[in-house]
């Protein structure tokens, strides 16, 4: 088995991205492939290992099929469409998620269920907890005002983000990459998948403001940690924090502002300061329960990594006020 | 080579030591860095998400003050990296954006053409300096120091920005440390988010995260950690003590920034790296200077 580059080359001129991805492997080639099955049968839940032969144009979904065919009659996984739209095939593969039906075949495959969600049997896991989420989210256009008559005037400009949620599949694949999800009942976060399918209705201009409140005071929003684990895990290519997430936490700091705290006090310190004092945002953010950090801004402070006279009286130093000014002048979010 | 040097705000506050290795370090190698004094915040991830105009403005800025040097923009953090490099992609991609954040510009009499081209201290050593060079630098190598590199987030993703398939396959850090001598370990952090963006109004996510990080750093191995982020730095060395209390266990695990890790194998006295600003302690050499087996 090596690396082809010749007949990737070949292949990526003729347009062909899996054959191209699938030329570290030649026809015979054996895929050692572990797939993670279920307790069953008086039998604990293991790594069971299986010999594949590559065939040309083979994907994950290829080798499931075979395993299947030849190994395991009973080894559970799921796909309708085999072509990137029914989103029901998604697993990991290698440690990263991927739809099992766009994803070339690698020489050697470690494939387990999606994290964060009850697993079924093997490599089924359980949609329930992620659907309920999207369904409290009242996902649909709600009028306030009466149908003006056609034609609408909706501007690609006004649906530039919707429109972006709207190509999502539903996969889950970036609800399992999704490390604040992966923390459990720690925080209320939506997760990715659930935001972007909010996104389809809430950043619709259409829609009911009051409704789409009431989504996003549920969705946790602003613990999203902007790592970018979901943008590169999704198959639809979604910029899930830049177009979805942000505009979202935009939103609610307008509709719900006392969930973007954090964030409208950050905008109020740079506008005020030029740059950060992360004293004062901290302050601002928590009020009163900065009392509990006493102890620990006493350790900070003997290794000269806080400055209190700075953060009362300002930086000596003194960013010239035209960097504030950009926000200061131009009002608010 | 001359570089328009631009700190961020963590690296001015809570931080301060990285500042002060950097400029160390970078003199040391030949980097004459020309601070942008009147830089402001790049808006971090919160004025990012909330006010777009503003956030475009205030990163077009400070690119526009590096124009004005005719320089390359130098950062040495990784949130503020990838919102220099978003809005400097976003002006060159929406007209109507880039003619209103010049406007307002307009005003302390500045305007952006578009050309500043961003690169991180990370970058400029493998790009600029290069590893022959850094090898031929190396009087103290460390050799056997186990380091975990922790990358963080806004330096490897988002996939489109910096290109990698799998983020996972970012090895800048492990490179350089190899050329001065360490061994670099591999754990499940590597590339995983620290929690900071979130901490300021709910530290739970960051401690919990980042305690998974340096625990599996430790398991397999690693003596220090390694970080081209203050703000990765922050979560990991300013927060270990509420970490270890969160995990009921001692890490006792030293946080390097990278620009502390050069120094101290290019031979600067640990003091001048401010070392000794730290929360975990960092006592890494000993008398004689060497790695400390």
């Amino acid at each position: 088995m090596n690396f082809n580059n010749d007949a990737a080359l070949t292949a990526i001129m003729a347009g062909d991205n899996l054959a191209a991805r699938n030329t570290r492997l030649r026809e015979g080639d054996v895929i050692g492939v572990r797939i993670l099955r279920s307790a069953a049968n008086g039998k604990a839940a293991d790594f069971e290992t299986f010999e594949v032969p590559f065939r040309k144009w083979m994907r994950v979904l290829d080798v499931l099929n075979y395993v299947s065919e030849h190994f395991a009659s009973d080894l559970a996984y799921r796909w309708s469409c085999g072509s990137k739209m029914c989103g029901t095939c998604a697993v990991r593969m290698n440690g990263r998620e991927v739809l099992a039906c766009w994803e070339a075949a690698e020489p050697s495959m470690t494939i387990e269920p999606l994290r964060n969600l009850p697993v079924v049997r093997d490599l089924v896991v359980d949609r329930e907890p992620f659907e309920r989420k999207v369904l409290s989210f009242e996902p649909w256009v709600k009028r306030t005002k009466d149908y003006a008559g056609f034609p609408e005037p909706l501007s690609h400009k006004e649906m530039k983000h919707a429109s972006k949620a709207l190509d999502c599949i539903a996969c889950m694949a970036c609800y399992s990459a999704c490390p604040v999800i992966g923390l459990g009942e720690l925080t209320n976060f939506a997760g990715p998948g659930p935001l972007v399918q909010l996104a389809q209705t809430a950043l619709d201009p259409r829609n009911d403001l009051a409704k789409v409140a009431r989504a996003l005071e549920k969705s946790g929003i602003f613990n999203c940690v902007s790592c970018y684990k979901c943008e590169e895990a999704c198959p639809a290519k979604i910029p899930i924090v830049s177009e979805i997430i942000e505009p979202l936490k935009a939103k609610a700091a307008r509709v719900v502002p006392h969930m973007a705290k954090h964030a409208l006090a950050f905008h109020k310190v740079v506008a005020r300061r030029g740059r950060i004092d992360p004293t004062e945002l901290i302050v601002r953010v928590q009020g009163l329960r900065i009392l509990g950090f006493i102890p620990r801004a006493l350790r900070l402070l003997v290794r000269g990594k806080i400055n209190p006279l700075v953060s009362i009286f300002g930086s000596r130093s003194g960013i010239p006020a035209s960097g504030g000014d950009l926000l200061r002048k131009h009002g608010g979010p | 080579m001359k570089l328009a040097y631009y700190p961020g705000c963590s690296a001015k506050s809570t931080c301060q030591e990285l500042n002060e290795a950097t400029h160390v370090v970078a003199s040391s190698l030949g980097l004459d860095l020309v601070e942008l004094e009147s830089a402001t915040c790049t808006g971090a991830r919160e004025l990012r998400a909330i006010d777009p105009i503003c956030f475009h403005s205030l990163n077009v800025r400070i690119l526009a003050l590096a124009e004005r040097e005719h320089l390359p923009l130098m950062t040495i953090c990784n949130t503020c990296t990838l919102n220099l490099l978003d809005a400097n992609d976003n002006f060159h991609k929406d007209t109507e954006l880039a003619n209103k954040v010049n406007e307002r510009l307009e005003q302390e009499g500045l305007e952006y053409r578009g050309t500043t081209r961003v690169t991180h201290f990370l970058w400029v050593l493998l790009e600029e300096i290069g590893e022959e060079k850094l090898r031929q630098r190396t009087v103290n190598p460390l050799t056997d120091l186990t380091v975990a590199a922790f990358y963080g987030c806004h330096i490897t993703r988002p996939p489109g920005r910096y290109g990698f398939v799998d983020s996972r396959n970012n090895v800048a850090i492990e490179k350089l440390a190899r050329v001065f001598g360490c061994k670099p370990i591999d754990y499940s952090g590597r590339t995983e988010c620290c929690g900071f963006h979130t901490a300021a109004h709910d530290e739970r996510v960051a401690i919990r995260l980042t305690g998974q990080h340096i625990d599996s750093a430790k398991k397999n191995g690693a003596r220090a950690m390694v970080t081209p982020c203050p703000l990765c730095h922050t979560v990991l060395d300013s927060m270990q003590r509420e970490i270890e209390k969160d995990l009921a266990k001692k890490l006792d695990m030293p946080i390097l920034h990278l620009p502390q890790l050069v120094g101290l194998a290019i031979g600067i006295p640990p003091e001048q790296l401010a070392l000794q600003r730290h929360m975990v302690p960092v006592n890494l050499l000993n008398s004689a200077g060497k790695i400390d087996g």
